[in-house]
């Protein structure tokens, strides 16, 4: 029997874990942090046909079946290339000995108090998507006062395309989620005024194009293609915006009761100091290279490491599923042969 | 002593004499050049400096700059040496020369290679022979020339003896004038030994020309020594000739640079004069490389100091203007730089330039009804708060100082809370001094009307501004003066803590603007203040100065990080400084808390 180690127990890690484990594989599926999941698990409904994430994370854990050992809350510490085999030190000096290595570490979210003149740990209501996702989840949309918002504005790009926090990359999932999170807004409160600051948006995907035209049509959500320059809070503790709308090519000041950060994605920190010990290296933009970008997209530098999801770049979840599973096929090959 | 020949002259002393007269004339062309290209309030404080007892200030400065290398000295004692030997040494040989001709043969005094081939044209009598006074000294001071000389090819292979972790390398012109250089010391040594027999020398050149007399017995062929004064004279004589084309063009104009600095005179308008002059005195010793962070950590040596003047000397604007436009102007080069040239102001002529071809009229709308909003109100607040753009992107600090005035009880208004016009110096160092001019105008207007008597800003860039440039009917403050000034009145007071604080100086502050103690005195009082080796002076750039548009953000963070990790090497928990963008430029690395002292004080108020 054939074993595997998979770094990261978010979606791309539990859909490669239940793929590998079918095949009858030994596959122990190691995540840092105490629940499995990842990032989406945090979230609260999904684009575009806002399935509730759980339910996806659910489908996951229920493919999987108890096949593979969940090694949760522990971080590979050591690794070691030896005849073909790799030897794993994981916190509480677990050790493990595995025939490959499948990476999906992920990403970070963007850090918003990077962004200081956004106001972010500052001003007490701006908040970043994901803590929008989790008053959605809490059905608790409200101002630090515990007011609903009256108006709302969502700033795009925050830490990504920002050559200034040194991330050039477009995070992907980011203006969709805008759009996303904009309607959810109105849904919840129809006289709610709500802007998107933008600078261009990326509906790159199958329906987004529709919920742009849906948010617009059917919610009258505001688009402002400027960039926000500075945010700023009153003696109401609402936030005041300065921004330009450059179609129309004038200043602008808004004042808001809420301000959502789009915050974007980051190469995963705590990657970095595994990438020495598993031989493979980050690009320019934070994430890891692969072998070749066309072709060799889930290889490594290092044979028998792969990697699947996000830890190779941005993706959306559709996208981060049919990596994992690509990724899990050739896993298998490599084992096999 | 007596002469030795009828003759007063020898070939030999040709192309030493074409030479001098070479150099007299271009020295005497170029000085009227460049005072012509003063303008005519440049050219009365020159003359005025001249006429007045302020010129034997100059005078002594040209001695211990020009010939005693004094700053040098300050930086590393070999490297002073050698700087001096050259210079303190050569100076010596030429007076003590002429002063043996003066004493000797006073009607050769009206020949200008007599001093310098004394001992061909003279010899020494028998009473004086074997240690003469004169002859004494000169060999000693040749002695001085030579140990120099020997430090000079020991730094070419092993400059880290000298400080220097880079230096210069020579081009084809600086390799002649060097080569001659080099060979003008030894070959007078050589020359002088072999003619010790016949003329006369002391310890040096007499101990040594009896060891060539122990070999063989030039006084009977004297011809066969010859070329050796040749070789001498030649070597002079290229040696001038390479002056205005080399380096050491700064032997020539640094002592008018010293003139002209302490007439008042600065450099305001490109082809000035002034800046010619300037130019002209960098003597590439290098010594501006190790200190620019645009060297040591982002690798843009083109960008240096050094090498900036150099594109000017040669005519090439391109490259000056890309070095000007990457630079931070964080002055670590000026502070550095022995002979005092002041780079920033060169690039800021060469920035406007460029600039100034592109953009016209661009603050028009400040007196029109777009800038009505910009109106100021006379009140009764003595103190003004001007946070600064800047500022308004950290909102922390302009937070933290709204929270220490209030404390203070002084009754202040937050003039830029809504919004204000820039200060203008971002504009200027971008090189739009016009539009710079259009925005200090509108400002003073605004600030003049409120009738306060204190200015307080929470930026740097526009404290040196205000102070400097505007002509304000308040006093200008920095906050970390302000607060400074808060605490040892009682106004405020904080609770020390056991924070380990280590203090960035920004260099606007700092460098630009002479204000080091208030802030650690502020910290002082809030915290453990640790000392780092980049205190005061030597301050780092934090790499996002306004100054540097071309400057790629990549490796800005480079720089960033480079001098965080430098100030941090004493884990201290707070990284304190004083100015929003070093505040900026830090927090990015996410390897410290980062905060404006103002934060600190603000949290800690009792």
């Amino acid at each position: 029997m054939k074993s595997i180690a998979i770094i990261g127990a978010g979606i791309a890690g539990l859909s490669a874990a239940s793929d590998l484990s079918k095949k009858g594989h030994k596959v122990y599926l190691i995540e840092k942090n105490v629940e499995i999941g990842g990032h989406v698990a945090q979230w609260d409904r999904l684009f575009p046909s806002q399935k509730e994430a759980k339910i996806v994370v659910d489908e996951l854990v229920k493919n999987l079946n108890n096949r593979a050992e969940v090694l949760a809350n522990s971080e590979v510490q050591h690794c070691e290339k030896k005849d073909n085999k790799f030897e794993l030190i994981l916190t509480g000096n677990k050790n493990l000995l595995v025939d490959t290595i499948l990476v999906t570490t992920g990403f970070d979210t963007f850090r918003a108090q990077r962004k200081e003149e956004y106001g972010y740990g500052i001003y007490e209501n701006v908040i970043t998507s994901a803590d929008l996702e989790q008053l959605f989840k809490k059905h608790n949309v409200v101002c630090k006062t515990g007011n609903p918002p009256k108006r709302v504005a969502f700033v795009h790009c925050v830490g990504s395309r920002d050559e200034k926090v040194g991330n050039r990359h477009c995070s992907k999932v980011c203006c969709v989620t805008a759009v996303k999170q904009a309607c959810e807004i109105k849904e919840l409160y129809p006289d709610c005024e709500v802007y998107n600051l933008y600078m261009d948006l990326r509906m790159f995907d199958r329906h987004f194009e529709d919920m742009y035209h849906e948010a617009q049509s059917k919610y009258h959500v505001n688009f402002i293609r400027g960039r926000l320059s500075e945010a700023g809070e009153n003696k109401d503790h609402q936030v005041v915006l300065k921004t330009e709308d450059t179609l129309a090519g004038k200043p602008l000041k808004l004042t808001v009761d809420l301000l959502v950060l789009m915050i974007g994605m980051e190469a995963c920190h705590s990657q970095k100091s595994l990438n020495a010990k598993l031989g493979v290296r980050s690009d320019t933009d934070g994430f890891l290279s692969t072998k070749d970008i066309f072709t060799q997209n889930n290889f490594s530098n290092t044979d028998g490491v792969f990697f699947a999801g996000t830890c190779t770049g941005p993706k959306t979840i559709p996208e981060t599923f049919a990596d994992a599973r690509a990724a899990a096929s050739l896993v298998n090959a490599y084992l096999m042969s | 002593m007596q002469e030795r020949l009828a003759n007063s002259f020898d070939p030999f002393v040709l192309p030493y004499t074409i030479g001098l007269v070479f150099i007299l004339t271009y020295l005497f062309i170029a000085l009227i050049r460049v005072v012509k290209a003063l303008p005519n309030d440049d050219k009365l404080k020159l003359l005025k400096h001249i006429f007045s007892l302020k010129i034997f200030k100059s005078g002594w400065e040209i001695f211990m700059e020009c010939l005693l290398h004094r700053k040098i000295w300050k930086k590393n004692w070999t490297l002073g040496y050698m700087h001096t030997a050259f210079a303190f040494g050569w100076f010596l040989l030429i007076i003590l020369g002429h002063l043996e001709v003066q004493i000797y043969a006073p009607h050769r005094l009206n020949l200008p290679w007599y001093p310098i081939f004394f001992r061909y044209f003279m010899m020494e009598t028998q009473s004086t022979m074997q240690g003469a006074f004169f002859f004494f000294m000169m060999d000693l001071t040749l002695l001085y020339v030579l140990s120099g000389l020997g430090l000079a090819i020991f730094k070419r292979f092993r400059r880290k003896a000298f400080g220097m972790k880079r230096t210069t390398k020579l081009r084809w012109n600086d390799q002649i004038a060097v080569l001659a250089l080099w060979s003008i010391f030894p070959l007078r040594f050589l020359a002088e030994s072999f003619y010790s027999e016949i003329s006369g020398g002391s310890f040096l050149t007499a101990g040594v020309g009896s060891i060539f007399h122990w070999f063989y017995d030039f006084t009977a062929n004297e011809i066969y020594v010859r070329p050796i004064w040749w070789a001498y004279s030649i070597a002079l004589g290229v040696f001038f000739i390479m002056l205005p084309w080399s380096r050491f063009t700064h032997i020539l104009s640094e002592p008018l640079f010293i003139i002209m600095r302490n007439a008042g005179i600065r450099e305001e308008h490109r082809n000035s004069g002034y800046g010619k002059v300037e130019i002209y005195s960098c003597s590439r010793c290098g010594i501006c490389l190790d200190p620019c962070q645009l060297v040591s950590v982002a690798s843009l040596r083109d960008s240096a100091a050094i090498n900036y003047t150099r594109h000017l000397r040669l005519w090439k604007s391109e490259k000056a203007h890309q070095a000007a436009s990457t630079c931070l102007m964080c002055n670590r080069c000026t502070q550095a730089c022995p002979v005092g040239v002041d780079t920033a102001a060169l690039k800021l002529n060469t920035k406007h330039e460029l600039v100034n071809l592109h953009t016209t009229d661009q603050y028009n709308y400040l007196n029109t009804n777009a800038g009505a909003d910009l109106q100021s109100v006379p009140s009764s607040v003595d103190v003004i708060y001007f946070a600064g753009c800047m500022t308004h992107l950290t909102p922390a600090t302009k937070l933290a100082m709204t929270k220490i005035l209030e404390a203070s009880g002084e009754q202040f208004r937050f003039i830029d809370e809504e919004g204000s016009i820039c200060c203008g110096r971002p504009v200027l160092l971008a090189g739009a001094r016009k539009s710079a001019n259009e925005l200090m105008e509108k400002n003073t207007e605004l600030f003049n009307q409120t009738h306060a008597k204190t200015l307080v800003t929470s930026c740097p860039i526009c404290y040196k501004f205000f102070k400097e440039n505007y002509d304000l009917n308040m006093r200008v403050l920095h906050h970390s003066q302000y607060i400074q000034e808060l605490l040892k009145e009682g106004e405020i007071k904080v609770n020390p803590t056991a924070a380990k604080i280590v203090f960035h100086d920004p260099c606007e502050l700092g460098r630009n603007s002479g204000v080091y103690d208030e802030p650690r005195e502020v910290l002082k009082s809030v915290g453990q203040l640790q000392s780092t080796a980049y205190d005061g002076e030597e301050s780092l750039c934090c790499g996002h100065s306004l100054a540097a548009e071309a400057l790629p953000y990549r490796k800005r963070r480079v720089m960033s990080e480079d001098a965080v990790e430098k100030l941090t090497t004493n884990n201290p928990d707070i990284l304190a400084t004083a100015c929003p963008a070093c505040k900026k430029a830090f927090s990015e690395t996410n390897k410290v808390e980062v905060k404006d002292l103002a934060e600190i004080v603000a949290e800690n108020l009792v």
